[in-house]
């Protein structure tokens, strides 16, 4: 018999064990999921309170950097091209000087900021990589939509200098934007200049446009501080008196309190349910191997090698905590969904799963031990 | 095919049961070891069957020393090459009928269908074939001893080891397990039962006093 059929024979034999030992079998499936349910009702929910309070942080823009320059300073869109070989950057958008726009349609209506923009993925707006009309549409948030009259997404603006945009559609404001609303850009050279003709592009694309706003935002927080130093020595402004940095490093070192506190506190209480578990599962399956000790005196005696035996026994709880785990998070899953408290991910939750199932079967290796010890002579004999 | 050379075995070093014991079991011979209740008769049972490991000595098997093998070995012998019977069938009485006759099919890795077919002809022959699905405590005593017999004989053993086999049964259900002794002697296996019963005892070949 090849390996794999023997593999497949012993769990066979694993499972026909279980089967067979209904109570010992339940009351260790209940155990194991009374442990996952517990590590999850308590640690899962201050998990999910944790990664609901670092989300609220993160939306206040705790990995954004934001460089606003004087018209004149000399900042332009040719520092993307220097970022883009900076590490630690997971995205990097300009936005010119902003510029009065009216609804086409109704002159005298709301004035709103219109700007150009750069990036090399704007996309994460909810703008298509490829435009109608290259450098001459805006896309506007669903503030500026309002204030302009659009309510369809669709229209034209004009500036006051006289330069009209069409308007294609609407953008998503990310949280890092946020301050920039209301917002409307007109993104800028997104496709390359010899794929379009040349009489579609309007103004100079050659000249270097001024920047007015640059936003960075970081891989994670902890990124915010050394990318925030690389991003100042690409600037090559004229005047670096002329832009001023801001960043959201207070935020971040909060973020990482917390992260750091909640994340302790979890990771203490786990220890503890696992512990705790751990004691139970291995005090019940030594109470099984003596109550049963002439069943592996006699394995023994037929032929069962110790490996095979601590194998049985392993797999054997390798199958129940497995079932245990699944009810156990099935059932903490509903609960917390029931009791509108925040839900751990799923990556928690899949973590938790395996590791109560790993912690149950090291807990058994002390009894699969003294089971696969047990003397077949002395199990055996009647007196 | 089976033999003893000089074993010495004891709980208690100073008065140890076993003391240079040496003695040969050949294929086609049925053999009793008997003697007064504490001489050791079962310990030795459990020496030849490479269940113990003996204190100094062999057990050669096919003239190989299998004694002082590794527990893993030990363990692949006795299920492939050995076959035990119990005094009280010792049976799982959690498993049916079937799953302890071919229990020993894991052990020796050997694919469990075949076994159940082997497993069926030998529970027809000792007219159990009825119980495969019961479980031990559904069974009479001298079913259980021979459902004991069956899961023995399972793998064909070259070497049968019974610990007193007829102590808890009637006449017919005795003669029944003795039969099946003198069977597989025949077929060239050695056995060698551990016994008080003097009706067994007549019945072997060959007796050996401790």
């Amino acid at each position: 018999m090849n390996p794999l059929r023997r593999m497949m024979a012993l769990v066979r034999e694993s499972l026909a064990t279980a089967w067979a030992q209904p109570v010992a079998s339940v009351v260790t499936i209940v155990i194991v999921a009374g442990m996952c349910a517990t590590v999850l009702l308590t640690t899962g929910r201050t998990v999910g309170a944790e990664q609901s309070v670092l989300g609220s942080i993160d939306s206040a823009g705790t990995r954004s950097i934001v460089i606003r320059a004087e018209a004149d300073a000399g900042l332009d869109a040719s520092v993307l091209d220097r970022l883009a070989n900076l590490d630690g950057i997971e995205w990097a958008g300009a936005f010119g000087p902003a510029t009065d726009a009216t609804n086409a349609a109704v002159p005298d209506g709301t004035k709103v900021p219109i700007r150009l923009a750069w990036g090399t993925d704007l996309q994460q707006l909810g703008i298509p990589a490829v435009q109608p009309v290259v450098n001459r549409t805006a896309w506007a948030s669903t503030v500026s939509l309002e204030q302009l009259g659009m309510p369809d997404s669709i229209g034209g603006v004009i500036t006051g200098p006289g330069d009209d945009y069409a308007v294609a559609g609407s953008l998503t404001t990310p949280d890092y934007l946020r301050f920039l609303e209301p917002l409307i850009v007109v993104p800028q050279n997104v496709v390359p200049q010899d794929a379009v003709p040349q009489d579609a592009v309007p103004h100079d694309a050659a000249a270097p446009a001024p920047v007015s706003v640059l936003v960075v935002v970081a891989s994670r927080p902890d990124l915010v501080a050394p990318v925030s130093q690389a991003v100042q020595s690409v600037l090559a402004v004229d005047d670096p008196t002329k832009v001023k940095l801001s960043t959201s490093e207070q935020l971040a070192a909060l973020r990482a309190l917390i992260e750091g506190q909640l994340g302790s506190f979890g990771r203490n209480l786990v220890i503890i349910v696992f512990a705790i578990t751990a004691l139970l599962v291995a005090a019940i399956l030594y109470g099984l191997v003596m109550l049963r000790r002439k069943d592996f005196g006699r394995r023994r005696a037929l032929g069962a090698s110790q490996g095979l035996i601590i194998g049985l026994l392993l797999v054997q709880v390798a199958a129940l905590a497995s079932v245990g785990t699944l009810l156990g998070s099935i059932g903490a899953t509903i609960g917390l969904t029931a009791s509108g408290d925040p839900l751990p991910g799923i990556d928690f939750i899949v973590s938790v799963c395996i590791l109560a199932t790993a912690v149950s079967v090291i807990a058994a290796i002390i009894p699969a031990l003294a089971a696969a010890r047990r003397d077949p002579l002395t199990e055996l004999r009647v007196p | 095919m089976l033999r003893a050379r000089g074993l010495s075995f004891g709980y208690d070093s100073a008065s140890p049961i076993l003391d240079e014991w040496s003695a040969s079991f050949d294929a086609g011979e049925v053999v009793a070891i008997t003697g007064p209740s504490g001489r050791g008769k079962s310990t030795l049972l459990y020496l030849l069957g490479l269940m113990l490991k003996p204190q100094s000595g062999d057990v050669l098997l096919d003239g190989t020393d299998a004694a002082h093998l590794s527990d893993a070995r030990r363990a692949h012998l006795r299920a492939a090459r050995f076959g035990f019977v119990f005094q009280d069938a010792a049976l799982d009485a959690t498993r049916t009928v079937l799953d302890n006759v071919t229990e020993t099919a894991l052990y020796r890795g050997e694919p469990l269908r075949a076994t159940q077919a082997r497993a069926r002809e030998l529970m027809s022959q000792f007219g159990v074939e009825l119980r495969a699905s019961a479980k031990p405590g559904q069974v009479s005593g001298g079913q259980a001893q021979r459902i004991a017999l069956c899961r023995a004989l399972v793998n064909d053993p070259r070497i049968l080891l019974a610990d007193e086999p007829t102590g808890n049964l009637d006449p017919a259900s005795a003669d029944i397990v003795v039969d099946a002794f003198h069977a597989q002697a025949h077929s060239g296996a050695a056995v060698i039962i551990v016994t008080h019963d003097p009706a067994l005892v007549a019945r072997c070949d060959r007796r050996i006093e401790l």
